[in-house]
């Protein structure tokens, strides 16, 4: 639902609830009483549920997790104009949602991913708000970067499949596979963010959404 | 009389509460920022729960029988 409506639902709900406390008397009468029972009971509660799913969604947004100053960096490293930047490309080329670019790399492809991201971004609030939030270029992933979360997509693409680098040696593309030649830190696409390590000569891209 | 304006009084602590969170709500769907979610959940979610709960409280605790019209909620 879009914010707007659920806001207009919240609202609305509240003037409800605001001539319920204002004329209680109102509420004698059987038509008084479902007015009640609609404005403190069910309508109260599916504007929280609406609202919560609507904060959920916007918890996916790119912009939501820039919306952090220590993450600047990240959202920049998106615009970086060289193509050996994994995450710049991925963004700039549209390969992910560039609106979603975020949650859609960082998020597992299991049953549960959705659920830990959300988790581990409460958790990310506590440190931003309550701990000491680390700088921007030491930010570590919590684990290694599963080849699963690239497979949901490169899986059966012809370029992955019949890629010149992945074929070279028959073992290659099986272990990619089998998540135990990582495609990021193996040294075949390392340069993810660098964050921190960019230099001087790095330029940025300043297309696109 | 006195049980009757009781319902009153409990109706209107429950719109009170209902009211405040979802205006903590509303403040929060329009502010950007993580710790919306957290305050959302938190002290909105919070405040509209107490009010459902005290109005569901307000409705197993209500008299059986009240005989002034001119009060709030009673069962006939």
């Amino acid at each position: 639902m879009p914010t707007i409506s659920v806001v207009i639902l919240v609202l609305f709900t509240a003037v409800l609830a605001g001539v319920v406390v204002v004329r209680p008397a109102l509420t004698a009468s059987r038509a008084g009483k479902i007015l009640a029972f609609g404005v403190l009971f069910f309508l109260p509660l599916f504007s929280l549920v609406a609202g919560m799913d609507n904060q959920m969604q916007r918890s996916e947004s790119t912009a939501f997790c820039l919306s952090c100053h220590i993450m600047e960096p990240y959202g920049k490293s998106l615009h970086i104009d060289d193509a050996s930047y994994l995450a710049g490309a991925h963004y700039q080329n549209h390969r992910v949602p560039s609106d979603e670019a975020c949650y859609t790399c960082h998020t597992d492809y299991a049953m549960f991913g959705t659920f830990e991201a959300k988790l581990g971004g409460l958790r990310h609030l506590y440190i931003y708000y309550l701990g000491k939030p680390p700088l921007p270029q030491n930010i570590k992933l919590y684990r290694p970067f599963n080849n699963r979360e690239c497979l949901h997509c490169h899986l059966g693409a012809r370029s992955f499949e019949q890629g010149a680098t992945h074929n070279a040696d028959p073992a290659t593309l099986p272990a990619i596979k089998a998540n135990t030649l990582s495609c990021v830190s193996s040294g075949c696409h390392d340069t993810v963010h660098n964050v921190g390590r960019w230099g001087d000569k790095v330029k940025f891209w300043d297309g696109g959404s | 009389m006195h049980r009757v304006d009781s319902m009153g009084r409990r109706l209107r602590i429950s719109g009170i509460l209902v009211i405040i969170g979802l205006l903590v709500e509303a403040l929060c769907l329009v502010w950007s920022k993580p710790i919306a979610f957290v305050v959302l959940v938190c002290i909105g979610g919070a405040l509209i729960g107490l009010g459902v709960l005290f109005f569901l409280y307000s409705l197993v605790t209500a008299p059986a029988h009240a005989t002034d019209s001119s009060g709030a909620a009673t069962d006939k």
